[in-house]
Order: structure tokens, then sequence, then C-alpha cells
């Protein structure tokens, strides 16, 4: 087993918000920028403040799971229950909010209801060193059947104002959930830049065995990054049910494939041990803008898978011609 | 097929050119469907091409498009909130959860959209655009027990998505229809999803499960292309029920295994769309829940058998010809002459 220095993990993008990342999020920049302008010239409306806010607000929970994503890729990772996670840990809070007559019990339901099923990938994961990919196959299902039987496969209608805020209200074209979300980045980068925890976040992505050489406890890293994912699968869910009015048993399905898409775009590493919250972020604003420009023009929808597809394995491509470049 | 390549085609050169493939125009109208890929939907999706080309040809400044949302409801949100920022005249919308849209609805008529809600109806919306779900899944009832012979009869049911509104009323009809007979007994019960490979692996279940078997019935004719393969290849003989008008599957009416199916018939259904959307921009106001027209289908041979069984005389069905014709050609129904 290979042991990285400092060096070469300051090299591969961890330590710091930017360090060995430049080029990427250059790139990144680039393409959003090019999009942009060729979508506005394709639509006027596109720069309208009523589509900025419309392509804000639809990858608000995006951002979030993709965030959650970043930290588990990282450790080398993945996890397929997210999306099912939003539709379960909705129906927890919904159900709670109904019982109870409380919005503080149902964000609280909502966010526990996640972390729920984070701890259950976690310890699978983390502390019986089970395939990642396999327990979250496993969870992606479990989740959707709670979620189908909470809701008894029928959404529910949500009527408490305070309950809808956050995925509700906008100021002007501004979605108010834009600066929770930013506050979420902020809050999430000090925890993987500036605390122990996300050295360790890092080290288990690294190198996993020497992590324990070095005393530290990458089992429980795992777990606390699944429960960490679940607990943003909870606030997704309390935007979502803001957002349409209800609670959705169907909710947040096939968003883990965005999420990964999202975050492969913003240069993290499938192999863990390498990436940032910002080429996420970079990541996200990519493919949102490419989803809302297409919707804008029209673009046939076969068109629009083979477009994505092919964007998608245009950064990967650049991803390990920029790695293999930097090797020699 | 030459044409959808040539649409396509036309699509990606604008696209790459940043042109747009909206104009300004007197009827703009966009469809958001939950998908695009089964093979009602392609019918359904090309029918609605084909229409808006031909009302544009004859009357000019019709345009549309039509959006996949994949199966996403986030994705059907995103597309339904840009699409009114566009501000079409109509907008079909087949919502995944009709609840969801509800913010939506109002924030369209807002801005002078008319909003018409597909298949599931809505209060809210300006037009519900209904197949009669639960009388066709009656009708199909009916005909299963009149076509079954009295003799104990067993069938499995593929279900649609759990909580879909159109796949729940198209069951609870299937179930009120065999309530008149006493013979047929319901031995399983599934979820499909909507999706063939699952209808696969469930025939593949129910055929190993019960060797005594006598029916597939369906609530879309989607499950009945692999359970249809999948019971020949095994060499056994099983009698199918389906929903949709496929072609592919009526054609298989006239002394096959298939007994009878609902008549909606995407390419039908596609050209509905524009002929309504082109009659309330010419000042008609439809029935606020329309229904779509959706006979019973079945052969000759077998409508008599029905019939001398007991099957009520008066729901209309049309005959495989008639049926595969209409289907085919949503023009005759639904064209630009339907409307002069």
């Amino acid at each position: 087993m290979r042991v990285t220095s400092p060096a070469e993990n300051k090299a591969a993008g961890s330590g710091t918000l930017f360090d060995g990342m430049g080029l990427r999020y250059l790139v990144l920049v680039g393409l959003i920028l090019i999009a942009s302008i060729g979508f506005s010239i394709a639509n006027e409306n596109f720069y309208s403040l009523t589509n900025i806010g419309i392509l804000l607000r639809s990858v608000s929970v995006l951002f979030l799971l993709s965030m959650g994503m970043t930290f588990i890729m990282l450790t080398g990772g993945i996890d397929l229950s997210v999306g099912s996670n939003v539709a379960f840990s909705g129906g927890v809070g919904v159900l709670t909010l109904l019982t109870t007559g409380s919005p503080v019990l149902g964000f609280l339901a909502c966010v526990l209801g996640g972390m729920a099923i984070g701890l259950l990938n976690g310890v699978f994961i983390g502390y019986l060193k089970l395939s990642a990919f396999m327990v979250t196959l496993a969870t992606f299902a479990l989740a959707r059947g709670l979620a189908l039987v909470l809701y008894d496969a029928t959404p529910i209608n949500v009527e408490n104002p305070v309950f809808l805020w956050l995925g509700a209200t906008s100021i002007g074209n501004f979605p108010i959930v834009v600066p929770f979300v930013a506050l979420v980045f902020v809050v999430l980068s000090v925890i993987l830049y500036r605390t122990t925890f996300g050295r360790d976040v890092y080290a288990a992505g690294s190198n996993f065995n020497t992590s324990y050489v070095l005393g530290r406890s990458p089992d429980r890293t795992l777990v606390l990054v699944y429960v960490l994912t679940g607990a943003l699968a909870g606030l997704s869910a309390i935007i979502t049910i803001g957002r349409v009015s209800s609670g959705q048993p169907w909710a947040g399905l096939y968003l883990e494939f965005d999420a990964i898409t999202a975050v492969i775009l913003g240069g993290t590493s499938l192999f863990g041990g390498r990436g940032k919250l910002l080429g996420t972020i970079l990541g996200v604003l990519l493919y949102g803008i490419i989803i809302n420009g297409l919707i804008l023009t029209g673009t046939n929808p076969f068109l629009q898978s083979l477009i994505k597809g092919m964007i998608l394995l245009g950064v990967v491509l650049l991803d390990t011609w920029t790695q293999r470049r930097s090797a020699q | 097929m030459g044409n959808r390549k040539k649409k396509l085609t036309s699509t990606a050169v604008a696209a790459l050119l940043g042109m747009t493939a909206t104009t300004a125009s007197a009827l703009d109208i966009v469809f958001i469907n939950d998908g695009h890929v089964a093979p009602y939907h392609v019918a359904w999706l090309g029918g609605f091409e084909d229409a808006i080309e031909a009302y544009n040809k004859e009357f000019g400044n019709v345009t549309g498009r039509w959006l996949s949302a994949e199966g996403s409801l986030e994705k059907m949100i995103q597309q339904a909130e840009a699409t009114i920022n566009e501000k079409p005249d109509v907008m079909f919308v087949n919502a995944i959860s009709p609840d969801a849209f509800e913010p939506l609805v109002a924030k369209a008529q807002a801005d002078g959209i008319t909003w018409i809600a597909v298949h599931s109806p809505m209060e809210s919306a300006d037009y519900s655009f209904t197949l009669g779900d639960v009388v066709n899944g009656r009708n199909q009832g009916l005909a299963i027990c009149a076509l079954s012979g009295g003799e104990p009869y067993k069938i499995g049911i593929m279900l649609g998505q759990a909580g879909n509104p159109s796949g729940d009323a198209r069951h609870a009809g299937i179930l009120e229809g065999l309530e008149a007979c006493d013979n047929v007994e319901v031995v399983a019960e599934q979820p499909a999803d909507w999706d063939t490979i699952k209808a696969q692996s469930i025939t593949e279940n129910w055929l190993t499960q019960f060797p005594d078997l006598n029916a597939i019935s369906g609530v879309t004719d989607g499950y009945m292309y692999p359970a249809i393969a999948i019971a020949q290849n095994s060499g056994r003989e099983l009698d199918f029920y389906g929903y949709d008008g496929d072609i592919p599957i009526m054609s298989q009416m006239e002394g096959g295994s298939v007994k009878a199916d609902i008549l909606l018939s995407g390419t039908r259904e596609g050209w509905n769309f524009v002929q309504m959307a082109y009659r309330i921009s010419q000042g008609e106001t439809p029935d606020k829940v329309y229904d779509f027209f959706t006979p019973l289908v079945m052969s000759e041979a077998n409508h008599e058998i029905a019939l001398a069984n007991g099957f009520p005389a008066d729901i209309e069905v049309y005959y495989v010809d008639k049926a595969m014709e209409v289907a085919e050609k949503g023009f005759l129904e639904f064209g630009p002459d339907s409307v002069k």
C-alpha cells in the first residue's frame, strides 16, 4: 500500500480551498461562461432575473446532495440512496408535522430521518466493511420502500406556512433558499478544510489503512460522513416539500445520479482523496445551466441525453488527461 | 422514422448554432411529459409533433415542443417553471404528482397560460384531459369475464407505479368489472412501474409460481410485449388483456392470444392535444374535464362470443381493422379538417 506524502496530498487537491485544482476550475468556469453565453444568444430569457431565480432554486437541492456526495466520494465511497432518502426523510417530517402540528419538530424529524438512513449506511460501510455501492444500492430500495409505506404511496398536502417557508419563499425573483445553501456551503467548507474531521475525510480516501497507523479512526469517519450526507438529504426534503407544497413519495428519484455527475464534473476523484467543495459547486452550476438552457432552447429530449453524456465524457477525458500530464 | 431523424438533426443544428427553437407565434403549445422512451410515449410525442406540423401547414403560426422529465418530479418542476417563464399559450402537463404542481398552475394562469392537466384531473387547471380510466378498466374487466368461458379462470394483473392516479384508476376499474363474474380469480397483482423490464421478470415469476395461470391483464400495453413473448417462448397458452391500443399489440388480436385492448393510441392522443389547443385558441371552450374517446377493442369473433356471454351491448367496441387505422392515423379524427 502506497502512503501519500503531505506534498502529494497538496498537489492532489487537499488542504485548502483551491490548491491543486486551479486548471480544473478554470476549465469549469470557462465552460459555464460558454454555455451561458450560448444559451443567452439562443434565448433572450436565459439571463432574465426570473430565469436565474428558477435556475438557482432548481439546483438548490442538488447543491446540498452534491456537497454530501463530495464528502463521501472523498472517502472513496458512493451513496446511491440519497435520492430515496429525500423521499423517506420528507415522509418522516410531514407525518411528524401532521401528528404534532409543530413545524420545528417536523424539521427535526426530517433531518433525523435522513441521518438514520445515513447511520445505517455508515455502520455497514464503516464498521462492517461492506461495499459502499452494495450497501447504498440496498438502502436506495429500502428508503424508497419506507417512503411509499409512510405515505401509503399517496402525496400529502402541506399547508403549514412555516414548514413551507424555506422552499417556497422568494424576495422578488430571488429564492431565499439560495443564501441558505450558501451558508451550508460555508459551514461544510470550514468542516472540511479547518477541522481534524475534514483531514480525516481526505485521509480515509487517500489511504484508509495508513489512517489507522497514524492513530486515526477512518471507520468512524466513514460513519460520520454518511450521517452528514443523510442530514443534507433531510434538509433537501424540507426544501422540496416547500417547493411543491406537499410531501411526495417519489421525490428525489434519480437525484443521486445527478449528484454523482455534478461531483465528478467538479473534479472529485471517484477513487477518493482528491476534490473540493468549490469544484462541486461549479459542477452543479454547469449541470444546472446546461439543463436549464436545453429546456429554454426547446432542444429535443433525445438530444438532451446525448449532449449531457457527451459533456460528462468530455470532462472525464479532460480530467484523465490533466492528471496524466501533471504526473509526468 | 426518417422524418424523426430529420427533426432531430435540425434541432441539433439549431442548438449548436445557438438558434432558438421557439419563435413568436399565434399559438405556441408545450407538452411536458413524464417520459419519452416507452412505446406509448414515442407514439404520443410523434403524434404531437406531426400534428403541430400539420396545423402549422394548414393555418400558419402554430408551434410546439415537448419535454420529458424522465420520471423525475424535480426535473418536471424545473421544466414547468422554465416553460412558464417562456409564456407559451397552452401547456399540457402529464404531472408525475398533480398535487406538486398546484403552485405552478396558479403562476401559469397569472401569466395568461392555459394549463391542461393530462390524465390526472386537477381542479385548479383550466382543463383536464382525461382517459376515463375507471370506465376503461371496468370495460376490460367485463371483457375478461365474458371471454373467460365460465370455467375457473386465474389471472394476474400488472399494475402501474404505486400511487400513480391513472394506474390506480385503471386497476380499480378492472376489479370493478371483474365483480360481474365469480369464475375469475385474481391470483396475483404486482406493480411493474410502467417498466417493460420489470414486466418481463414479473411474467417469468408468475409462470413459475402459477402453472395453471390463464391470463395476464395489464394497465399498459408496454407490459404485454414481454409477457406475450415469454409465454410463447415457454410454450404456455395464455390470454392477454391490454390497455393503450399499441398497434403491435392490437395486430395480435385476430385469432391470437390478445383478447381485448383499450384504444388510447399515443398517436391519436398527440393529435387530439393539438386539436384541443387550436380549438381553445379559436375561442372555443371544451368541457373542463375533457374525456378522450377510448373505445374497447376486440376482434369481431370475440365480440360475438362476449355478447353471447352477457357482455353489455351498449359498450362501444371497435373491431381490430378500424382500431388500427385510427390508432395509426391520428389526423382522421383530430387533424386540421376536424376543426374547419
